[in-house]
């Protein structure tokens, strides 16, 4: 994978967008997790 | 919604262009994308890497904005954009970190290197996590956010300091002068393009990102109040 990355180092640029976008998506994932807490909540 | 896919299509074609743009020593087409020396596709980071970091720092600056508005009106809702927008600069500051380090360990040989700007964002993510420390650590909603706003106009004011002028100060491994000649912006006009638009895009998207957030605090505040 090392010898692979390095020898290409476009694919550690897309490696690189794509921990951008996993970080995003997690954070969103997180909201979704509260917005589910607080409807439940209000349903209450 | 029309705005947030508008977005979507704006950073896909951002990704897109930054990493299918053919890298030339001699750029004649308008999608060409000039050789750096040393650097050849790694230079693309600077679409991804360089945004991210920006953004964390504006999130700190418009927490910083927010805490002394807070402490001026005294209005929760102040506190909740400050800590949202903190929060989302920890985000983008971790984000740039991980990211820049993966591209440290094929540009410089390892994953830290105690870079000027590695120490900077390292010594920036210790600072803000201890304000999420202390925010967890006081109870009662007036006295968190009168201290949380006082710690963020603090850190806000230390922020600069670290990303601007130490890395500065310093000599360090990061390929500045690959972009930047005597202090002004020297890039191929392709790249220049990319770059322009996907600082535009992060700052879109972290602007709606910013606003949901304080939307959904809000609801939470309100529960909260409700409760007692």
């Amino acid at each position: 994978m090392y010898e692979f990355l390095s020898q290409n180092s476009l694919y550690v640029v897309l490696l690189i967008a794509l921990i951008g976008w996993l970080g995003i998506v997690f954070y969103l994932f997180r909201l979704n997790k509260k917005i589910d807490k607080l409807e439940k909540m209000f349903k209450e | 919604m029309t705005l947030k896919l508008f977005l979507g299509i704006w950073l896909s074609l951002v990704i897109i262009a930054g990493i299918s743009f053919p890298i030339t020593e001699n750029p004649t087409n308008w999608y060409d994308l000039p050789f750096v020396p040393g650097l050849e596709d790694k230079a693309r980071i600077i679409f991804f890497h360089v945004p991210m970091a920006w953004v964390a720092t504006l999130a700190f600056g418009i927490s910083l904005i927010y805490g002394i508005k807070y402490l001026s009106k005294e209005n929760l809702d102040y506190d909740i954009k400050s800590v949202s927008s903190a929060g989302l600069g920890l985000i983008f500051a971790i984000l740039a970190t991980v990211t820049g380090s993966l591209w440290a360990k094929f540009s410089w040989g390892s994953f830290w290197n105690w870079d000027p700007r590695q120490t900077s964002i390292f010594v920036l993510l210790l600072i803000y996590g201890a304000y999420f420390a202390l925010r967890s650590a006081i109870e009662g909603d007036e006295k968190r956010a009168t201290l949380s706003a006082v710690y963020a106009i603090i850190a806000g004011v230390t922020a600069p300091f670290f990303i601007f002028i130490m890395p500065r100060l310093v000599e360090g491994l990061h390929p500045n002068e690959a972009f930047v000649s005597q202090g002004k912006i020297s890039m191929n006009p392709t790249m220049l393009v990319i770059f322009l638009c996907s600082l535009s895009g992060f700052t879109a998207l972290y602007f709606w990102m910013l606003n949901t957030k304080v939307r959904l605090e809000r609801l939470e505040l309100k529960h909260h109040l409700k409760g007692d």
